[in-house]
């Protein structure tokens, strides 16, 4: 009786186990069906996302070539230590273990990672770029022990620029896109573009189309196999006016002559710039692959500004290769006949004050060609004086002078000759006759850069054409066609078209100052009819030099050399501005060795080696930063 | 001892499903750790060892041992104690015995113990009614072992020891409204227990399991990683050795605590069916065996081996699901494990041994 209650209790208690079991395990076979059935896309992305990583594969810029087809900038390998947050467990050790073992300071890990830290946090950030072999290895070795899973290591194709800076201001560089830029141009944050130069102004064609690798990767990051590869497509190659050997040239020259300074050479036919330089100069391969804080630092306080394009962002009194322009104008205008005389006894009074003649004695009767031959002052005091400042301004712009040139580099400044309206507009004040007489010999309110003086220098060589300076010429955007020739760009000038007397007369004036008795014998090539003109600019007018007496500032004038040659049908015209040279002639030389490089060159000869420096260097060369590529080291391409 | 009528009388059918769960965790423990790894060979002769101790277990009738519950009982404590000194301790926990080429876990084989001492003492009772100084005595007679055990500290294997009481309890006729107060007392006390009760990690995977994106990297990481594996698996599965999740390391020992959701992974919502099914037909019959047991001793030694089964399985794959927080309670019979595998099988040893002997005297 006993047993059998309990043996019916036993058997009710075990049913009701029985029940719960099963709906137990039935409300486990719902769940399993929810997450499996009911979610399973939800889920099935997550864990492809999971596994699945998508790593951009840097696009190669396009190669950079001279007129020659001789490679002015490449690529090569890079590798780059990032870290990729999305595989972080524990940040601060990452970044502590990784500024241990690449010998970085942990602060400026710290830095670049919080300066990244909106971004996605599948987007690697670059703690090192161009990494030693050490660092690479110190890094691989660690992920091979799991101890890095968030950091990577990646190959990126970096620019690769001549070294010693050559043509650095006109080359460029490149670096991470600006927070502005990255808004802007709408890029991806970290891209790598062109910060100034033709790798600024060019961009876009030299950039090339990053590519992308879809790889399956385990719970530590590590790559199990590739999924599928996009290919990067490599940037446009381009190719520059710049003549290579010419542009090495001028900066071997400066370098000789121990000053800095710019050089700018136009093919005036159609506006090539065969050359363009401005030094000291910077390394842009500091920049490729992430400048440092010190050295940024140091090239933006430098005295010297290495970072100054001088040729288009300087701007200097013209001095007497102003006279030109007054020339041209007198000319044109019928002021004079180019064999009109004007007496020069050494000075002269206009408005109740005397110029003098920078020869004391005078140049006695002088016309056009021996004005322009000797310089003389009285000579073109006295038709500045019957032109005004107006048209003198009107043939300033004629020629390429004032304003800006247009050459496809960015941040040019323009150049300022004054005008009535000028001076009106700037002090509200009226223009004064007398003002002119200082103009008229380059002094005064004029201030002109390089670039500008070369234009005009081709304007005048090639009889009146004001030329759009270009630096690209034909871009390749490896399709297959080869190159395509870069159309010129739409010249907004008018041309000038100046009378044949105006030209010859002109022209053998300038020829007379290299050849004949004139103030630049020193850019004299035999056969090759170089025409030029020397000036000098006045840093501080002669009382200012007096009073500043010994301050630390350099104060010594400018020298300038502006030429063309031939004189009949001119291939070349420039100008050479050496800073502080003291005298136009000290700067001839240098464009002599630019031009006798690309005759031999033209011919066929071979090209004169760097030019040996005068033995008594007229002026101490200036010291050069540490910052800027030193004038000794050989040129290693 | 094994007489040759008794032979007519084991469960084949049991046996059946019981090592085609075997099967299933050790194929997938194959392919979770890539290949026939040296997980994959301890796994094979920890069941080879366990259907040794299955067939031990079987051989000696339940009876005789019920008999020398109390010595077995005392060496298991005994045991534990010495574990909590001389043990080996391995992720900071003081769990095994060195025994040279391998290790033992002798918490695992505290669970039959239990079972056999409490059916022993409660079957046997001359006493009508179940009384209170029985349930305290039963009591005692879990929170020893229990406290061992949580003490190494072992809280999931600790806590598989109370299922077997309130089981066995229950069906001694423990009345009711006792469970209806102990599931009072427990809500009562968890708020308690979880701020002056729990080691501070423990506390930290509670409150992460409530909210598992509060630290996606961290302590909720294996529950988002188990949900995704499971839920990535689909109807059909990404097939056998195709897994990502366990394959490429997502999910942590996935050959050993998440066993079950590399096999929803890689065979689908239609092997978890299939696997589901195996453990509810092992489980249904045990109870079966229980109910044909000879005597009050059998049926609660069943019961008490097969509730902290159960329990464990229960458990398991409903962390599998990341549906409850994650503690290292292994899948009797699939996880990796040898001392898990061996009692196991000599927990159903017993129970074999329980219904094959059900016509004996």
């Amino acid at each position: 009786m006993a047993i059998a209650e309990d043996r019916r209790r036993l058997a009710t208690r075990l049913w009701w186990l029985r029940v719960s079991v099963m709906l137990v395990f039935g409300l486990l076979a719902g769940v399993f069906w929810f997450l499996q059935v009911g979610q399973h896309a939800k889920f099935q992305e997550m864990a492809e996302n999971n596994h699945q990583r998508t790593l951009a594969l840097r696009a190669p810029r396009g190669v950079i070539y001279d007129r020659t087809g001789q490679v002015l900038v490449e690529n090569r390998s890079a590798f780059n230590i990032s870290i990729v947050r999305e595989h972080t467990r524990d940040l601060d050790r990452t970044v502590r273990l990784l500024a241990r073992i690449t010998g970085i300071d942990e602060a400026r890990v710290r830095d670049t990672v919080d300066r990244h830290k909106r971004e996605p946090s599948y987007r690697p950030i670059v703690i090192v770029h161009d990494a030693t072999l050490d660092q690479v290895a110190a890094v691989t070795a660690r992920r091979l022990d799991f101890e890095l899973p968030d950091v990577v290591v990646q190959e990126v194709p970096t620019r690769q620029y001549p070294s010693e800076g050559l043509a650095a201001h006109l080359i460029g560089y490149v670096g991470e896109a600006s927070d502005q830029q990255v808004v802007d141009d709408s890029l991806p944050p970290g891209t790598i573009v062109g910060q100034s130069g033709v790798e600024r102004v060019y961009n876009r064609t030299l950039m090339g189309e990053d590519g992308a690798r879809r790889v399956v990767v385990n719970s530590v990051g590590r790559e199990i196999r590739e999924l599928e590869e996009v290919p990067p497509s490599e940037g446009h190659r381009i190719q520059l006016s710049i003549n290579y050997a010419m542009q090495r040239a001028a900066e071997d020259a400066f370098r000789a002559y121990g000053y800095w300074g710019a050089a700018v050479v136009l093919d005036p036919r159609s506006g090539d710039v065969l050359t363009l330089t401005s030094l000291p100069a910077y390394d842009p391969n500091d920049f490729s692959t992430g400048i440092d804080r010190a050295t940024w630092a140091s090239l933006n306080t430098d005295k010297l500004r290495p970072l100054q394009n001088r040729a288009i962002q300087g701007r200097y009194s013209p001095g007497s290769t102003f006279k030109i322009v007054v020339a041209a104008a007198a000319l044109e205008e019928g002021v004079v006949t180019p064999d009109h005389k004007i007496y020069c006894p050494g000075g002269a009074n206009f408005y109740g004050r005397y110029f003098k003649c920078h020869l004391a004695g005078g140049h006695g009767y002088v016309d056009m060609r021996h004005a322009l031959e000797k310089s003389c002052n009285v000579f073109f005091y006295t038709l500045g004086n019957m032109l005004g400042v107006d048209r003198l301004y009107e043939y300033s712009q004629k020629l390429g002078l004032a304003g800006k040139s247009g050459v496809d580099l960015p941040s040019e400044i323009e150049s300022i000759v004054p005008s009535t309206e000028w001076k009106r507009q700037r002090t509200g004040e009226k223009w004064y006759a007398g003002e002119t007489i200082s103009v008229a010999i380059g002094q005064g309110q004029l201030s002109v850069t390089p670039m500008s003086l070369a234009v005009m220098m081709a304007t005048i060589a090639n009889g009146g054409t004001r030329v759009v300076p270009r630096l690209v010429t034909a871009i390749d955007d490896g399709s297959g066609t080869g190159w395509q020739p870069v159309p010129p760009p739409a010249n907004p000038f008018r041309p000038l078209l100046m009378k044949p007397e105006t030209v010859s007369a002109l022209h053998d004036g300038l020829w007379m100052a290299v050849n004949a008795a004139g103030t630049a014998g020193r850019a004299r090539i035999a056969g090759r009819d170089v025409s030029g003109k020397t000036g000098t600019a006045q840093v501080i007018s002669n009382q200012g030099k007096a009073r500043a007496g010994a301050t630390e500032k350099d104060l010594r004038d400018h020298g300038w050399f502006v030429f063309f040659a031939p004189r009949d049908n001119p291939e070349l015209a420039g100008v050479v501005f050496a800073e502080h040279s003291e005298h136009g002639y000290l700067a001839a030389p240098i464009a002599r060795h630019i031009m006798e490089t690309y005759f031999a060159q033209k011919d066929g000869l071979p090209l004169p080696g760097p030019p040996q420096p005068p033995p008594a260097a007229p002026v101490p060369a200036p010291v050069a930063p540490s910052r800027v590529a030193a004038n000794t080291a050989a040129f290693d391409r | 001892m094994l007489e040759r009528r008794l032979y007519f009388h084991i469960d084949w059918l049991l046996i059946a499903a019981v090592f085609a769960l075997c099967a299933i965790g050790l194929a997938t423990i194959y392919s979770a750790t890539g290949g026939p790894t040296n997980v994959y060979w301890t796994q094979i002769y920890a069941i080879g060892l366990g259907l040794g101790a299955m067939l031990a277990c079987m051989a000696i009738d339940y009876r005789s041992l019920g008999d020398k519950s109390h010595l077995i009982y005392l060496a298991v404590i005994l045991t534990l104690v010495g574990v909590l000194f001389f043990g080996a301790v391995r992720g900071g926990s003081r769990r095994w015995i060195d025994l040279g080429s391998f290790n033992i876990q002798p918490s695992e084989f505290a669970k039959a113990t239990v079972a056999l001492v409490l059916a022993k003492m409660l079957g046997e009772s001359r006493r009508r009614a179940l009384t209170n100084n029985d349930l305290l005595f039963a009591g005692i007679l879990t929170a020893v072992p229990l406290l061992l055990i949580a003490r190494q500290p072992d809280l999931g294997t600790a806590v598989t020891l109370i299922p077997i009481l309130l089981t066995i309890t229950y069906v001694a006729g423990m009345p009711v409204r006792y469970l209806g107060i102990l599931a009072l007392v427990a809500a009562l006390a968890a708020p308690v227990a979880y701020q002056f009760g729990l080691q501070d990690y423990q506390r930290e995977r509670i409150s992460t399991f409530l909210d598992p994106e509060q630290d996606p990297r961290g302590a909720g990481y294996q529950q988002i990683q188990a949900r995704i594996t499971v839920g990535s698996g689909g109807v059909w599965g990404k097939g056998f050795m195709e897994g990502t999740q366990g394959q490429l390391r997502f999910l942590p020992v996935a050959h050993n605590d998440f066993i079950f959701s590399v096999l929803a992974e890689e065979q689908g919502f239609a092997g978890v069916v299939v696997a589901l099914g195996l453990y509810l037909f092992v489980i249904l019959r045990s109870i079966e065996a229980a109910r044909l047991a000879k005597d009050r001793l059998g049926a609660y030694l069943v019961l008490g081996v097969l509730a902290s089964f159960t329990f464990q399985v229960v458990y398991n794959i409903t962390m599998s699901a990341g549906l409850v927080p994650v503690k290292g309670l292994t899948l009797p019979l699939m996880s990796y494990g040898g001392s898990s595998m061996i009692a196991t099988l000599a927990g159903f040893g017993l129970i074999l041994n329980v219904r094959m002997r059900r016509f004996t005297n």
